[in-house]
């Protein structure tokens, strides 16, 4: 169980997708200007990494090495584009608001890289603990990033009016400028903050 | 990884199982989500309907030249106004607005935004009642947006940091006066 335990906190982490591994940029950058999408476009993905690393690590034998690129990239497909479709039935709003980012998980390196890197070469339970640590660790970075963005952008936080009427907003912390910025700034903050930890440890 | 067996004929099996396997699947989800997703866009076409000719009861589809107009009437059958769907190019994707019209007084009364893809926060905001309100009552003719409050009923108040998006709606709107004049005279 330990073992698990360790693959799952990977992903918060020690090989968080956005501040240690820098991949998965495009939703990122994109779609971090609210929390509310910032959280949703984090499920999104989580739910299409989930899919496709149980699947993939479930049919890893029958696939040859030569077509395993392709073949990843029909199975992500067919997940994203059942999040789309379902979405677009069920949470129309937030639907309407992730608008051309759901289509483009495709795309994440985030979840092509969890396939080639860890499904095709792990047992189901592992992939499946994996992709859950992934999801968390993913999902965690772009709502603070969000919630940043927000909060200066708009003086809101989820909706909810935080900095009263007399705040200026912000700008260009909604623009991708804004993006590149609180990216950028917290990653440093953050690496700053595991160099501190990993020195008080050892 | 299987390393053995990477004959073509091989790679091409796998690539069209998973792939007919993929579609399969999202055939079915395709049946499953689709009525859903046709009522959703119904219902937000028939709120705008209603939200654009606030006086009408119900309203009936006429089709006019491939272009479909919405005529309003209130319970009593008067005609109250025709509402139709204009699009365009937007600052980041095509804009879609329902937009009432009075053909009698040749003016507009309101307009709703169906579809767009602006910046959240900036050009997002043509869809806030504050930017729309600039519309009612404009008329028939080449709006023109200005950067103060609106004086006359053609001018539309620009939003800070969103000079396209704003400037693709009026260029929208500034079309139907000539497509609802060609099949409802007015006073002409």
């Amino acid at each position: 169980m330990a073992e698990y335990f360790a693959i799952f906190k990977n992903g918060l982490w020690n090989e968080n997708p956005i501040f240690k591994l820098i991949i998965g940029l495009c939703p990122t950058l994109a779609v971090t200007n609210t929390v509310v999408n910032g959280f949703a476009m984090g499920l999104a993905t989580g739910f299409v990494l989930i899919s496709s690393e149980i699947v993939i690590s479930l049919i890893k034998k029958f696939i040859p090495n030569d077509v395993r690129i392709p073949s990843f990239i029909l199975i992500i497909v067919t997940f994203v584009t059942f999040t789309d479709y379902f979405l677009g039935a069920f949470f129309p709003d937030i639907a309407d608001a992730l608008a051309l980012f759901i289509p483009l998980i495709v795309v994440n390196c985030l979840i092509l890289g969890r396939q080639e890197a860890f499904a095709s070469r792990n047992s189901t339970r592992r992939a499946i603990f994996d992709a859950v640590g992934m999801t968390v660790g993913f999902t965690w970075v772009l709502v603070l990033l969000s919630a940043i963005r927000e909060l200066f952008g708009f003086g809101t936080l989820a909706g909810i009016d935080i900095l009263g009427a007399g705040y200026t907003d912000m700008i260009i912390m909604i623009l991708p400028g804004g993006a590149f910025l609180t990216l950028g700034v917290l990653v440093g903050v953050l690496n700053l903050l595991d160099r501190k930890v990993g020195s008080d440890n050892g | 990884m299987a390393e053995k067996n990477n004959s073509i004929g091989r790679l091409i099996i796998t690539l069209t199982v998973i792939g007919a396997l993929g579609a399969l699947f999202l055939a079915g989800v395709y049946e499953w989500t689709i009525p859903h997703i046709l009522e959703h866009e119904a219902r937000a076409r028939e709120r705008a309907i209603m939200e654009v000719l606030p006086e009408a009861d119900y309203y009936e589809e006429v089709t006019h030249n491939d272009q479909i107009f919405y005529e309003g009437y209130d319970e009593n059958d008067n005609f109250v106004g025709v509402a139709v769907s204009l699009r365009g190019g937007g600052y980041a994707g095509e804009i879609e607005i329902m937009i009432g019209t009075d053909p009698e007084a040749r003016e507009i009364i309101n307009i709703f935004i169906l579809n767009h893809q602006e910046t959240p926060g900036l050009g997002a905001r043509i869809t806030e009642e504050q930017f729309r309100e600039n519309f009612e009552n404009a008329p028939f003719s080449e709006l023109e947006i200005v950067r103060r409050t609106p004086e006359e009923p053609q001018e539309i108040e620009a939003i800070a940091g969103a000079t396209m998006s704003v400037e693709a709606v009026k260029n929208i709107v500034s079309r139907v006066g000539d497509i609802v004049s060609e099949y409802y005279g007015g006073g002409s």
